[in-house]
């Protein structure tokens, strides 16, 4: 007798109660916001109920400890459950049964058997012969006017469904050690700029790498239609001030470094890049200067200053724009400098009547136009370091072994009785399989049409 | 319109009108109807492939090449091609075109929403950086054809039932063409073995890809959730045949829940947040 507990634990009830849970959790895994998908989604939720998720860990639930206990749970029922059945399997693996078993040969369809005008021991000779070349581990019994034979093949198709739950295991373990001894980070790194401290993912807190980052460039570029073609961060690694390895980061192209490889996961641009803008006077001179936000250059014809204010990637959805202060001894004006600023004025009709602080030819005899802000741009990096994963691809390649073996193998036994009828020589065929009715059947046909052409 | 878009939406009508004849045999009892339904599936599915082919070669000619499995537009019609394609083999396998009835209407719907949708949008599309990847084609084509046996699966389990309701000794008009049950459960069982080796197939090259362009082979967005879980009811329902001995009814429920988990995972996650955003 078994212990309840024990025969609960290997029951497939329990594998279907822990399925429909982890089912079920995983739902509400894909409902409620994660934390790591940025905690912002869930702020629409009453802050009560925002205690009780948080005390059932439900914003990190594939990280809870509940759900790992149910993984835990369905890995030890995974376990017994095999354990139990192993032994059944292999006995139907290695036994040999016997040539002479009655069973194989009871009701029997007609098409079975077949008569052959042949010596008997030429007709033995020949079955044999076939089977030795097709089967394995055949056995032969003669007994005073017969002789009978086994033969089987696939027997390994026995085998295919722990294989399955082997590669099962595999991947949980896999998952472990990921969780264990791997991490996750991200960063963020402006153009020119380098460092060893990466923002851990779930862990929360920072790392430092015993090596060196640097963002040598990043290039953002796009198709004609406005969507975005590719994001490249030309990266460099070093290690006592020494460039190691160097490269450009790719999104589907990582780069491993000392284990860790490196992901373009985005990008961004840092506030107050260089801004491009052309000063004219009276229609004849024209000169450009490159400025940053608190720059400042002078008017020398007017005696007046020029500060840079501020510098606007996108002022008001009317594009790129910058703020100018002109001082000088009568007073300050400030005028708004825009990159497109005849459309918006096409737009908008008498504007700079309503805004004059718009009018680019405010302050005469000047005439001010931005040409271009240059973006600083910084990469976003994702890093991982997961030893589990050579694990897991090794579980991948045992689930599709498994699957292939469990549903295209079938173990075929096939006793073959050999005796005298009415002076012919009488072949019987009887045949066993553990799945596969459609593909035994075919398989006899063939042999019994074999043996029927001998004659 | 592009002249594969158009030619596209032209086989959403063939393909409607062989549903139509396959549902006409079935009711009217008709041999008739058969093989007129047979002919048209075929000549839509070469058209379709035709389409296809076409469509990646104007994307070639755009300047912007890559197979025509990169948006929901061309997602859904590689979808209908996979259904009927599998549709026609196994009616051509087992000899019989009882199924078509069943099955068909599902390559015609998913034609008619990617035709003729709002929101799908048939434009050839350059690949952002996210689906610049060998892995696209291999996924793609292993999910869809694992969803497409799945979808025969459903066919299936919908015609069992249908054919529970039938009353009687001799078979009436309308059932005429059902074939027996344990038939239609033996055709279930090898559908979902094929639709789940290829789920499985799915989900691994997925998240090799996953592995190569978002750092992680898994990081549970709601797709890759989705697909667990639909792998977890098919499991369920292998374990219950193998283990339990279930057939019949039970097989053919599960075989329509399981293709509803299914149909979530292709649509219903695109309104929950995630990764998986393109398709």
């Amino acid at each position: 007798m078994k212990k309840p507990f024990f025969s609960f634990l290997s029951s497939l009830k329990l594998t279907i109660i822990l399925l429909i849970i982890i089912a079920v959790a995983s739902i509400l895994g894909t409902i409620i916001p994660q934390q790591y998908e940025g905690g912002e989604s869930f702020r629409h939720l009453s802050p009560e109920l925002v205690k009780v998720f948080n005390s059932l860990q439900l914003f990190d639930m594939y990280h809870s400890v509940w759900f790992i206990i149910l993984m835990g749970l369905l890995s030890l029922n995974l376990i017994v459950c095999s354990l139990n059945r192993l032994p059944a399997s292999w006995k139907l693996f290695s036994n040999i049964p016997s040539p002479d078993r009655r069973k194989p040969f009871e009701n029997l369809p007609p098409e079975s058997v077949i008569l052959i005008e042949k010596d008997r021991n030429e007709v033995i000779n020949s079955v044999e012969n076939l089977l030795r070349r097709k089967y394995k581990k055949i056995r032969r019994k003669d007994a005073d006017s017969i002789t009978f034979f086994y033969g089987e093949k696939g027997a390994y198709s026995n085998f295919g469904v722990y294989i399955i739950h082997l590669s099962i295991l595999i991947f949980i373990t896999g998952a472990i050690i990921g969780s264990l001894l791997g991490f996750e980070a991200f960063v963020n790194i402006p153009e020119g700029e380098s460092t060893n401290t990466v923002h851990l993912g779930r862990q929360k807190g920072v790392k430092k790498l015993d090596f060196t980052v640097r963002c040598d460039k990043f290039t953002v570029s796009f198709y004609d239609n406005g969507m975005p073609k590719e994001y490249r961060s030309n990266l460099s690694f070093l290690k006592n001030n020494n460039v190691i390895l160097q490269g450009p980061l790719l999104v589907n192209h990582p780069i491993t470094f000392n284990g860790i490889r490196f992901y373009q996961a985005s990008y961004g641009s840092t506030p107050g890049g260089q801004a491009h803008i052309t000063v004219n006077r009276e229609n004849k001179e024209e000169t450009t200067i490159k400025v940053k936000q608190k720059d400042s250059f002078y008017l020398k014809e007017k005696n007046a200053k020029v500060n840079i204010v501020r510098i606007e990637k996108n002022f008001m959805s009317m594009g790129p724009a910058v703020l100018i202060h002109i001082q000088n001894p009568e007073g300050t004006m400030r005028v708004w400098v825009f990159k497109r600023i005849e459309k918006i004025r096409d737009r908008i009709p008498g504007l700079f009547k309503k805004v004059p602080t718009f009018n680019p030819g405010r302050y005469k005899p000047y005439y001010f136009k931005l040409n271009r802000i240059d973006s600083n741009y910084y990469t976003g990096l994702q890093l991982s370091h997961d030893p589990g994963v050579v694990i897991v691809a090794i579980g991948s390649f045992f689930v599709i072994l498994g699957l292939f073996i469990t549903f295209f193998s079938s173990h075929k036994r096939l006793w073959i009785r050999v005796d005298d009828q009415e002076g012919k020589s009488r072949i019987s065929v009887g045949a066993t399989s553990n799945k596969d009715p459609v593909g035994l059947k075919r398989e006899t046909e063939h042999l019994l049409r074999h043996f029927s052409s001998m004659g | 319109m592009i002249i594969n878009t158009t030619i596209l939406s032209w086989v959403t009508f063939i393909y409607f009108g062989s549903a139509i004849f396959y549902i006409f045999r079935m009711v009217t009892g008709k041999e008739f109807w058969g093989p007129l339904a047979s002919v048209i599936a075929f000549i839509g599915l070469i058209a379709q492939t035709f389409g296809l082919i076409l469509r990646w070669f104007e994307s070639y000619k755009m300047g912007i090449g890559h197979a025509p499995l990169s948006n929901l537009y061309e997602s859904l019609i590689f979808f209908s091609w996979t259904i009927v394609l599998l549709y026609l083999i196994i009616e051509w396998r087992i000899k019989s075109r009882n199924l078509g009835a069943f099955v068909v209407p599902f390559a015609f719907f998913s034609m008619a929403f990617a035709s003729f949708s709002p929101n799908v949008n048939a434009r050839i599309q350059p690949l952002i950086p996210a689906l610049q990847s060998n892995w696209l084609i291999s996924h793609v084509i292993t999910c869809f054809f694992g969803y497409a046996a799945l979808t025969i699966a459903c066919g299936l389990g919908f015609m069992y039932l249908l054919k529970g309701l039938e009353k009687g000794e001799r078979p009436r008009l309308f059932f005429r063409f059902l074939p027996g049950r344990e038939i239609v459960d033996e055709l279930t069982y090898h559908s979902v073995v094929i639709g789940f080796i290829f789920l499985t197939l799915g989900i691994i090259t997925g998240s090799v890809w996953a592995y190569s362009a978002w750092g992680s082979y898994w990081s549970w967005d709601p797709k890759e959730t989705w697909s667990l879980i639909t792998w977890l009811i098919y499991a369920a329902m292998l374990h219950s045949r193998f283990v339990r001995g279930w057939r019949g009814k039970r097989m053919a429920i599960m075989s329509i829940i399981g293709f509803a988990s299914v149909l979530f995972t292709y649509f219903g996650v695109n309104y929950l947040p995630g990764l998986h955003s393109y398709f």
